[in-house]
């Protein structure tokens, strides 16, 4: 068979089965006069298109020709986003011939077609292993960066402006350990600091209880030290009276006359 | 002398001491001795009930040679013997004759200490009492303007008050504590009872109060500035909000458990009782501003 037979052949088949063709039945059903089918098709077909690209972007290899393709996906996107408006208002619109719960069901297609829409992936949400090394080396140093700012810029990792390599994560992941560690030993430190700090108050205040105390009894001890010295100084006065040598010699020769004269009457008597 | 029978000196004292025909002056001198001896044979022998009316009688014959300071003493060991008897009427009795001695003798402070150790051996069998005898403690101690060796007999009473359960008369207490603090200048032992005066309300479960207490204490500056502040503000933003965790984390922070023993049980066991019921509260109290914000 030559190939215009089979063209020929193709197309009586074709031509035969046209009922059951879907698409072009779609394609005449848009008449003039419906804009919100006109508008619907056209939104599909380019959702389709953007889908397709989006495919293609997954698999491309060089980084370029990627990013290129995901930034036109998301101009599409923008784009479609904006028409979807002027397609609500026409889906509220009557058309003639067309049924009230179709009405209904074209509220919800809109809808439908929002989410799709924002579901075409961008190259944004994916977590696409790259094995560049270069990628790697700017994603590790953005996140030396992040270190030296602050701990708020880390949402910022999880946008779509740093892709992830194994080092960086690993990094991260570090980082992360680390910083909780030091967090929980400086929360024992400051634990430790207010229980010295309470002690320390403590102390200060039984201190200045015992204060007057020991004044009270400097005050005493000093009075009683006095006292005894006085009592001292008094009774070694009375002892020397009493034991000057004059008084001594005075009571010895006393008690001799005494003695003697007791002597004598006795003798007297006897 | 101290080695014979103990009766015997009493009775010989005795009758050195009773008046009669033959005898026409007591002669409190020599008795009082006897009674001493007397006294400390019983206690050695462990005979408490005739070492305890040895030890009045000694009392009672220091006093009339009038040194009020060895019969306060001697009171002072008759009560301690009838504490060992458990005959609390006996022992409230004597420690507070004690502690009227020491004040005639100008000496508060033994005074106030007797009457503490009287309060704290009936802590368990009268505690009405005991608190009595503290808040007496407390005034003497208060008026001589030695605060600083008050704080001690308060937060004993405290104590007491939380185990009859008696928490706003705990907290009042507190209060008291916080004002006696102020005046010596003891910045955290008053941001301490403020806290723990708050504890206790809340422990009660009257968030009005306990709110009303914090709004009295911000006024003062030395409580304004304090860690203990702090925390009293984030526990009873916690209870206003009916967060359970965020109470009990705070009661665990290392503010609450610097302060009494019996407050940091307190606070653990927060919250009693049902913390929704504040936030509700809160939520309703809203409602009428709004309305008047629309008019």
């Amino acid at each position: 068979m030559t190939v215009i037979d089979l063209i020929t052949r193709v197309d009586a088949i074709c031509k035969k089965y046209e009922k059951y063709d879907i698409d072009k039945h779609k394609e005449a059903n848009v008449t003039g006069d419906d804009a919100f089918a006109r508008l619907y098709g056209v939104v599909e077909s380019e959702i389709d298109a953007a889908l397709q690209k989006s495919e293609a972007a997954a698999t491309e290899k060089s980084r370029a020709t990627a990013v290129a393709m995901n930034a036109e996906i998301r101009r599409t996107k923008a784009r479609l986003l904006e028409e979807l408006p002027k397609l609500q208002r026409l889906a509220l619109k009557k058309v003639k011939g067309l049924s009230r719960e179709e009405l209904e069901a074209r509220n919800d297609l809109v809808y439908s077609l929002k989410d799709r829409i924002e579901a075409i992936p961008d190259g944004s949400t994916a977590a696409a292993k790259q094995s560049g090394g270069v990628s790697g080396g700017w994603a590790a140093s953005s996140s030396y960066t992040g270190i030296k700012i602050d701990s708020s810029s880390e949402e910022a990792f999880e946008s779509e402006y740093f892709q992830q390599t194994e080092e960086s994560d690993r990094f991260r992941q570090e980082y992360e350990m680390r910083r909780m560690k030091q967090d929980q030993g400086l929360e024992v430190i400051a634990e430790g600091l207010d229980t010295l700090k309470n002690m320390a108050h403590d102390m200060n205040e039984e201190i200045d209880r015992q204060m007057p105390l020991m004044d009270e009894i400097d005050e005493k001890v000093d009075r009683a030290a006095s006292d005894l010295k006085n009592t001292n100084v008094r009774l070694k006065d009375t002892v020397n009276q009493l034991r000057s040598s004059r008084n001594f010699c005075i009571d010895i020769i006393l008690l001799c006359i005494i003695l003697g004269i007791a002597a004598y009457l006795y003798n007297v008597l006897k | 002398m101290s080695t014979s029978d103990p009766s015997k000196l009493i009775s010989k004292a005795d009758k050195l001491t009773k008046l009669s025909l033959t005898r026409w002056s007591a002669d409190w001198k020599s008795a009082t001795v006897l009674y001493e001896q007397a006294a400390n044979g019983f206690r050695v022998a462990r005979n408490y009930e005739k070492a305890k009316l040895a030890f009045e009688k000694a009392s009672q014959g220091q006093e009339m040679l009038s040194s009020p300071w060895d019969a306060a003493k001697h009171m002072e060991s008759a009560a301690a013997l009838a504490k060992e008897l458990r005959n609390w009427a006996e022992v409230i009795d004597f420690y507070r004759k004690a502690s009227e001695l020491y004040m005639q003798c100008d000496r508060p402070q033994p005074a106030s200490d007797a009457l503490a150790k009287g309060a704290r051996a009936l802590e368990d069998a009268l505690p009405d009492d005991a608190i009595q005898l503290y808040t007496d403690a407390c005034v003497i101690l208060e008026d001589d303007g030695k605060e600083q060796m008050a704080f001690d007999l308060y937060r004993a009473a405290t104590s007491v008050y939380v185990k009859l359960e008696k928490y706003t008369d705990a907290a009042a207490f507190l209060l008291r504590l916080g004002l006696a603090a102020d005046k010596c200048n003891a910045r955290n032992s008053q941001c301490k009872a403020y806290l723990s005066a708050i504890i206790v309300y809340l422990y009660a479960h009257d968030l009005k109060q306990a709110e009303k207490c914090y709004n009295d204490c911000s006024q003062i500056d030395a409580f304004l500035g304090s860690d203990q502040n702090r925390c009293a503000s984030k526990l009873l933003s916690a209870y206003t909000e009916g967060d359970v965790e965020e109470i009990k984390r705070v009661a665990q922070s290392s503010a609450i458990s610097n302060l009494d023993n019996v407050i940091i049980k307190l606070a653990r066991k927060l919250p009693t009782g049902d913390v929704s019921a504040f936030k509700t509260d809160a939520a309703n109290e809203e409602e009428p501003l709004d309305e008047n914000d629309l008019t």
